[in-house]
């Protein structure tokens, strides 16, 4: 189970002799349990990423914690690591290489054995249909075969934990299926699924709770027949206008 | 935690000696440009100094006043050059001047007035030879004339001393090193070893450090621009493991780029020498036994050093452009260490010896001309690695650091 407990990221920005804070994530709480697919939704600059780079051990809480099962990102990163799949649009492959190259060098940098190694690439090309071009270059894919080979990548030592930052950013319809697809199925076997989206469709598709996050603080938690029960809103979307668009709120509101 | 540097390492390897522009720009192009340009260097040089040689000389000569028979024998020896000798009036001295300045004339010679009285009375005088040290052929002529002039003084102090009816042998007393007998009395080889101690720790650090900026930018603060760098971070592979992978694999590309390097300019070396007045090249050169083991002790760890030099840059750098702007004022810093090197001479001042780089330097130069003790290599190995080990844990404590790492 995932479980992020009061987080909260500040940071620090000198210019010119002058210091800066900028609160970047405001006490956020929430928790994701297996077979269960969360869905932290925000507009851009609400602290999604950086709510998901603390949970990757990429950067450290100013305060609170993030525990998988256990294990604490605070003390435990390298447990945290070997039970998590993390992606972010911001994340690229080194292009110079292949697919399967690279799947075999995360394979080894996560200690797993070549038998582990080949049974997991034969499951994932499978899955995300990736045979057809695991020996091209990175440089000369698509944007969905690029995609769909950081997500192979990052889950190739099998992880309990998946954490995705918009995984459909920038994807045609199909492969955008295919990797929504590969998410329920994920969950379906018994993985721990976040995703982080601002495709409010996709997210009601897909996702069994949700929390909606706005300038750092979660505003709403729960599943989507609890959060619309106490709401004026008909459907996610029009909840999720009314915290990033004040005068729409008021508008339900009268 | 070693095994996953290796895999670093190895994935590394495998980006720079597969990538065809790289390999081109740290194998090939060392290995075939630097013959080529010395060789047209030395070709150019060659063919400038055939045709300064083959060149005829617009000398102009002012013979004074009253010279006669005297002004005649200056004529005569100066016109055994290849040259084209012109009288002139003394009205014409500031427009010839002025023609020199223009590199239109070559020389102009001015004979003082009475020539012969001055001799007569064994006064000293003085004769003008007006030249162009910015025209090569000016300065050419200037260096015959000189010598002419020189053996026309000889053969009048001659005339002298036998007119007064002393001996000619009184003007010679001794002479130095004249005859068959060898009194350079250094080791055989011994000569080419100092030209070699001179330059190539010079050239090895110089490409060293080149070498180690072509992969080692790129292969962080590149990473961080790219967002590649990221993608490991969430594995389960340390830090310390990442910084050691990619160092070795900067200080691997960066020993294969200098012996590349240096083994082109070993092929360009017999080009390379004469321009500097040497001949034959440094491939009848041999190290030894114990150099060679000399040498790799000083090598490696001095590479590990340039490379953990360039990595701790490519990790605080936000991108491989301001790497490059950050490590300039380094890598100049360390040409002018080498360049000192090569100008200390036998005796380095103590400050050398004790400062990192250049004690490797100057230990290397020993090793080269095959006297370095055990105690200077081994001090100049441990300084390099001691360097690197802090420049190896301050890079360690960048990439812990959010606001370095996450910076681009």
């Amino acid at each position: 189970m995932l479980s992020v407990e009061n987080l909260c990221k500040t940071f620090v920005n000198r210019k010119k002799g002058k210091t800066e804070r900028v609160q970047a994530v405001k006490d956020v709480s929430f928790q994701c349990r297996p077979g269960e697919i969360f869905g932290l939704l925000g507009p851009n600059g609400a602290g999604k990423t950086t709510t998901l780079r603390c949970i990757s051990t990429l950067i450290k809480p100013t305060s609170g914690d993030v525990h998988i099962d256990q294990y604490s990102v605070l003390k435990n990163e390298k447990e945290i690591r070997s039970r998590l799949g993390f992606l972010t649009s911001d994340m690229k492959l080194d292009g110079f290489f292949t697919p399967d190259y690279m799947m075999d060098y995360f394979g080894r940098l996560n200690k797993m054995d070549k038998i582990n190694i080949d049974r997991m690439k034969r499951q994932l090309y499978s899955e995300l249909q990736m045979e057809d071009f695991i020996t091209k270059k990175i440089d000369k894919l698509s944007t969905g075969m690029k995609q769909k080979t950081a997500i192979a990548i990052s889950l190739i030592h099998d992880p309990d934990v998946i954490v995705f930052d918009e995984p459909t950013n920038g994807l045609d319809v199909i492969t955008s299926k295919s990797v929504t697809d590969f998410l329920l199925k994920q969950a379906e076997a018994g993985k721990t699924v976040l995703i982080s989206t601002h495709i409010m469709t996709e997210a009601e598709k897909l996702c069994d709770s949700f929390g909606i996050l706005v300038d750092g603080e979660i505003k709403e938690l729960g599943t989507l027949k609890h959060i619309l029960s106490s709401s004026s809103a008909d459907n996610l979307e029009d909840l999720f206008f009314s915290y990033i668009l004040p005068e729409r709120r008021t508008q339900d509101v009268q | 935690m070693f095994s996953d540097s290796m895999i670093i390492f190895r994935k590394e390897l495998k980006r720079i000696f597969t990538d065809r522009r790289t390999l081109i720009f740290l194998v090939l192009l060392p290995l075939i440009m630097l013959p080529a340009m010395y060789s047209v260097m030395a070709k150019m040089d060659q063919a400038k100094q055939q045709d300064i040689a083959a060149y005829t000389s617009s000398i102009a000569f002012y013979e004074g006043r009253g010279n006669g028979d005297t002004a005649e024998r200056f004529m005569e020896k100066l016109s055994a050059m290849n040259t084209l000798i012109t009288p002139v009036d003394e009205d014409d001295i500031p427009r010839i001047r002025q023609s020199i300045t223009e590199k239109e004339t070559e020389l102009l010679i001015v004979l003082p007035d009475s020539l012969q009285a001055r001799m007569d009375d064994y006064e000293t005088f003085d004769v003008g030879v007006y030249f162009n040290s910015a025209s090569d052929y000016s300065q050419f002529a200037m260096g015959s004339v000189r010598g002419i002039l020189q053996e026309l003084n000889d053969e009048m102090v001659r005339w002298r001393v036998i007119s007064r009816g002393i001996p000619e042998e009184v003007l010679s007393v001794f002479t130095v090193n004249d005859g068959d007998i060898i009194f350079d009395l250094a080791a055989e080889g011994s000569a080419m070893a100092k030209f070699i101690g001179l330059l190539l720790p010079f050239f090895i650090i110089i490409y060293l450090f080149v070498n180690s900026m072509k992969v080692g930018l790129d292969s962080v603060a590149g990473e961080k621009e790219r967002g590649t760098l990221a993608v490991l971070l969430v594995n389960q592979v340390s830090r310390l493991s990442i910084v050691i992978g990619k160092m070795l694999s900067v200080m691997v590309a960066a020993i294969v780029g200098a012996a590349s390097s240096i083994l082109g300019l070993i092929i360009g070396s017999r080009y390379f020498a004469s321009m500097f007045g040497e001949t034959g090249g440094l491939s009848g050169y041999s190290m030894g036994g114990t150099g060679l083991v000399q040498f790799a002790v000083l090598i490696i760890p001095l590479a590990i050093l340039v490379a953990s030099m360039v990595i701790v840059i490519s990790t605080y750098a936000r991108n491989s452009k301001e790497g490059q702007g950050m490590i300039m004022p380094l890598y100049f810093a360390v040409m002018i260490l080498g360049m000192a090197t090569m100008q200390s001479g036998e005796n380095a001042p103590a400050w050398m010896s004790r400062t990192p780089v250049v004690n490797s330097l100057l230990a290397m130069k020993s090793v080269f001309m095959h006297d370095a003790g055990w105690s200077s290599v081994l001090f100049a190995s441990l300084s390099s690695c001691i360097l690197a080990a802090i420049l190896i844990y301050l890079t360690l404590r960048m990439f812990s650091s959010e606001k370095i790492l996450f910076r681009i």
